[in-house]
């Protein structure tokens, strides 16, 4: 059995519960908890004969008053930026957030969630936030704990990644 | 002479049946002279030929073996010497030195050109030296410690300048070798704490101590281990084999019949915990998370460099554990550091390491002995010891019970209280009984027993105690008597009355009394104060005598008299009715001696109608009197005396009380 840990980063309110909710137990809630610490839960994901222990650590989100511990994302293979689309700074937040994490770990593959993607009408994200992104050649998807969008594929492509590495 | 030649020449050396034996001999001569010339020299002088040219002879020797030996050195000298020659190269010289060099040393020659060369090349002489060196430091280790001395100071440079390049190497060189140098230490500390227990423990006795007394011999532990041991419980009831970096489960053992959570989960979780405990709490590097608390379960957690054992254990394991915990994590760093190094997420390798997780999985049952016959002996030894660190409360607990005891003693003893149960539920006392309203306070009494109230739930239900004092005190709040009654009920629940009172109050009272539970029995010795005074206020209205100067006059002063008079009898004659009496007054007229006893009663009669006159004057009823004269028939002692004269001219009265009104009314 291979397992692997990831782990969840972002700033605040941007889903990272959300998404792991989805991926793990197809739920997702309006209700906003935020998360203290880290949660931790576990996926098993199959690519053909291989199978794979996903160990997501869900880590509460980066504000003002809490930066995100790097101790908890030592011995990490991969990991996800968590943004969320209605939320510019976000995305700041998350491009700090990726430089202190390869300082702290190393180059492990990663990806960027561009978050709440239902919400159309109040993205964010303008061209000049895409040009941005797509100067820095990471790789972006478009996701929504809300709908589902994304998420699967998010999480498959992070994995396949990580057995890559 | 070719190269070819020197090489046949080269062979034959090594073999004679190719060359003449002359030759051989003279070569032999030659190098014997030129190699070994202080033997020579030696064996001349024992001979005693050629003594007289030995200088001269070692000088052309020793320029010879310049020539052949140090070609270089010949050669400059040459060129010095013979500087107009302009071709060094075909030197004829040269060629039949080399051809000489050849036949005197042959092949030990290039060897030893070949061994110059070896010693010039620092790598030649690297790899020549790199091929002896180990066994040399053997060999000079075995005769004598210098090497050890040059070394120490590279060493001690070698391993600082490792431990400040990344100090984790050398500290995971050291893991598997200080654990048990470390453990071993903390082991004999222990040991002179279980000694000191020990010398505690020896005084006390109690069969249970024999026994572990015996098991200490036979099992070859302290007995204070043993104690120890027995007193203890606890169940190790899951072990974590923890990837240290990625806090990913290795391995996971449950002992049986134990409900688990998901080992995955609590691996990460338990992960994170530490870390956020290392960061939280800014603690040296070095110092670990070593205990965990949830509920009754304690988290054991060992660290090696690589992983992390964690147990999750039942009540209170002994230290033994960790130390097993120890030898585990240990054991697994030793034999599985090829697998833990490369770990990249596959855990299946670390199957191997089920059996020393397993070996974690400890189990310890506290004894139940049969209770001896006499409980009281038992409590020796153990009990010594688990004084020792339930003392505090222990003294709290048999204070309480004690007060507890003390109070419902006094409720015991108080009269009109009667307890029906008491127990003690949960550290609170309970109790419940009867209680006569007039007796103590069972709440004042727990103030007084030095209890707190609120340690104290009571219930208390009225009833009526027949306890003489409480029957007399009934009495007393029922019947409510004057203070110049006294009531007293003896033993055989009989009242006694004595003393005054009004007579109303003797009347309620002896209605009231045949209500009061409790009192078998009355009797009444009240005097009925109404008539009491009835009586002194009659006697003070018969001690009054009205005097007269002659005739019906009256003497100057009783006017005033008359006045007090009236005031009395009005008070009388009030209260009287109160009770329903009637009075009637008599007032006798009085004279001296002197004249004819006629005239004296008309006299008399006449003065008691003054009287009665004056009486009605002020006021007074003139059907409560009747008037009398008696003349001198009454006189008073002294009738002679001029003064005794004056006195028996007189009124005196006398006062009637009536029983009832109707009588009264009847007499109107
Ligand atoms: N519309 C929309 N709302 C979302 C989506 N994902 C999350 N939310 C909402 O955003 C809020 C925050 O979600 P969480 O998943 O708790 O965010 P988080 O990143 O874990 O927050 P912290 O733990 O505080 O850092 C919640 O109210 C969610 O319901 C999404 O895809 N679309
Ligand atoms: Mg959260």
């Amino acid at each position: 059995m291979i397992q692997k840990k990831i782990c969840m980063v972002g700033a605040f309110a941007t889903g990272k519960t959300s998404l792991v909710e989805r991926f793990v137990k197809s739920i997702y809630s309006n209700i906003y908890h935020t998360t203290v610490g880290v949660k931790i839960d576990k996926k098993l994901v199959k690519f053909g004969e291989q199978e794979l222990n996903l160990i997501l650590w869900d880590i509460h989100g980066e504000d003002e008053f809490q930066k995100v511990r790097m101790s908890y994302l030592r011995g990490s293979s991969g990991y996800f930026l968590v943004v969320d689309g209605s939320r510019r700074y976000t995305l700041e937040t998350a491009f700090s957030l990726q430089q202190r994490v390869e300082d702290a770990i190393g180059e492990v593959p990663f990806i960027l969630i561009l978050n709440k993607a239902d919400l159309i009408d109040e993205s964010e994200i303008d061209d000049a936030a895409m040009a941005e992104l797509s100067q820095k050649n990471w790789t972006v998807i478009k996701g929504s704990a809300k709908t589902g969008l994304g998420v699967e594929e998010a999480f498959g492509t992070l994995a396949k990644k990580m057995l890559e590495a | 002479m070719t190269d070819s030649s020197t090489s046949d020449i080269f062979n034959g050396a090594s073999n004679n049946n190719h060359l003449p034996t002359q030759e051989e001999d003279v070569l032999a001569a030659l190098r014997t002279l030129l190699f070994n010339p202080e033997q020579i020299e030696t064996s001349e002088q024992q001979t005693g030929e050629k003594n007289t040219s030995p200088n001269l002879e070692e000088d052309v020797l020793e320029q010879l073996r310049t020539l052949i030996f140090s070609p270089d050195d010949a050669q400059v000298d040459n060129v010095q010497q013979q500087s107009s020659q302009k071709n060094p190269a075909a030197n004829p010289d040269e060629d039949v030195l080399g051809e000489l060099r050849s036949l005197l040393v042959g092949d030990d020659y290039q060897k030893l050109t070949k061994l110059q060369e070896r010693l010039d090349d620092p790598k030649l002489y690297a790899a020549d030296l790199s091929q002896v060196l180990a066994e040399a430091i053997i060999l000079r280790s075995l005769q004598d410690q210098q090497l050890a001395k040059a070394l120490v100071p590279s060493i001690e440079e070698a391993i600082k300048v490792s431990v400040r390049k990344d100090f984790k190497i050398l500290a995971n060189a050291l893991f598997p070798v200080m654990g048990p140098a470390i453990r071993k230490a903390i082991a004999s500390a222990l040991n002179v704490m279980m000694q000191s227990l020990n010398q505690t423990l020896n005084h006390s006795f109690s069969p249970q101590s024999f026994k572990w007394r015996l098991e200490a011999r036979q099992t070859g532990k302290s007995f204070a281990e043993v104690v120890l041991l027995r007193t203890l419980l606890y169940r190790v009831e899951q072990v974590f084999l923890i990837h240290k970096e990625t806090g990913l489960l290795l391995q996971h053992v449950v002992a049986k019949a134990v409900t688990t959570q998901d080992g995955d989960l609590v691996s990460a979780m338990l992960t994170a915990i530490k870390d956020f405990v290392h960061d939280s709490f800014h603690v040296h590097q070095s110092d670990t998370l070593e205990t965990l608390h949830f509920g009754e379960l304690t988290i054991w957690i060992e660290e090696g460099p690589q992983a992390i054992l964690a147990g999750v254990i039942r009540g209170n394991a002994p230290q033994e554990v960790r130390a097993v915990f120890h030898d585990a994590i240990e054991s697994i760093h030793l034999e599985q550091s090829n697998i833990l190094h490369s770990f990249d997420g596959n855990t299946t390798p670390f199957e191997a390491c089920r059996p020393y997780l397993e070996g974690c999985l400890l189990v310890q049952f506290e004894v139940k002995e049969p209770k001896p016959k006499n409980q009281k002996l038992i409590i020796g030894s153990v009990l010594g010891a688990i004084l020792i660190a339930v003392g505090p409360w222990l003294f709290l607990y048999i204070r309480d019970q004690q007060r507890w005891a003390n109070y419902l003693e006094k409720l015991n003893a108080e009269r009109g209280i009667v307890v029906v149960s008491a127990d003690k539920r949960h550290g609170k006392f309970f109790i419940s009984g009867l209680r006569d309203p007039l007796a103590a306070d069972p709440l004042m009494l727990i103030s007084s027993a030095n209890l707190s109230p609120a340690q104290v739930t009571s219930r208390w239900e009225n009833y009526l105690s027949e306890a003489p004092k409480f029957v007399e005190t009934r009495t007393k709040q029922v019947l409510q008597p004057p203070q110049s009654v006294s009531l007293k009920v003896d033993n055989n629940a009989i009242l006694y009355a004595t003393g005054y009172a009004s007579a109303e109050w003797i009347a309620e009272s002896k209605k009231l009394v045949q209500l009061i539970p409790g009192v078998n029995k009355v009797y009444l010795n009240i005097v009925d104060t109404d008539l009491r005074e009835l009586e002194s206020a009659k006697k003070k209205i018969e001690n009054y005598e009205v005097h007269f100067l002659n005739g019906t006059q009256l003497l100057p002063s009783q006017d005033s008299k008359i006045q007090s008079l009236v005031k009395e009898i009005q008070k009388l004659s009030n209260s009287a009715q109160s009770i329903n009496k009637g009075i009637r007054i008599q007032i006798v007229g009085h004279t001296d001696a002197g004249g004819s006893e006629n005239a004296n009663i008309t006299l008399s009669q006449a003065r008691a109608q003054k009287v009665l006159s004056m009486f009605v004057s002020q006021g007074l009823k003139a059907t409560n009197f009747t008037t009398q004269g008696v003349g001198s028939r009454e006189p008073l002692p002294d009738n002679l005396s001029k003064q005794g004269k004056i006195f028996n001219r007189r009124v005196s009265f006398k006062v009637f009380l009536t029983d009832t009104l109707n009588r009264k009314s009847d007499q109107r």
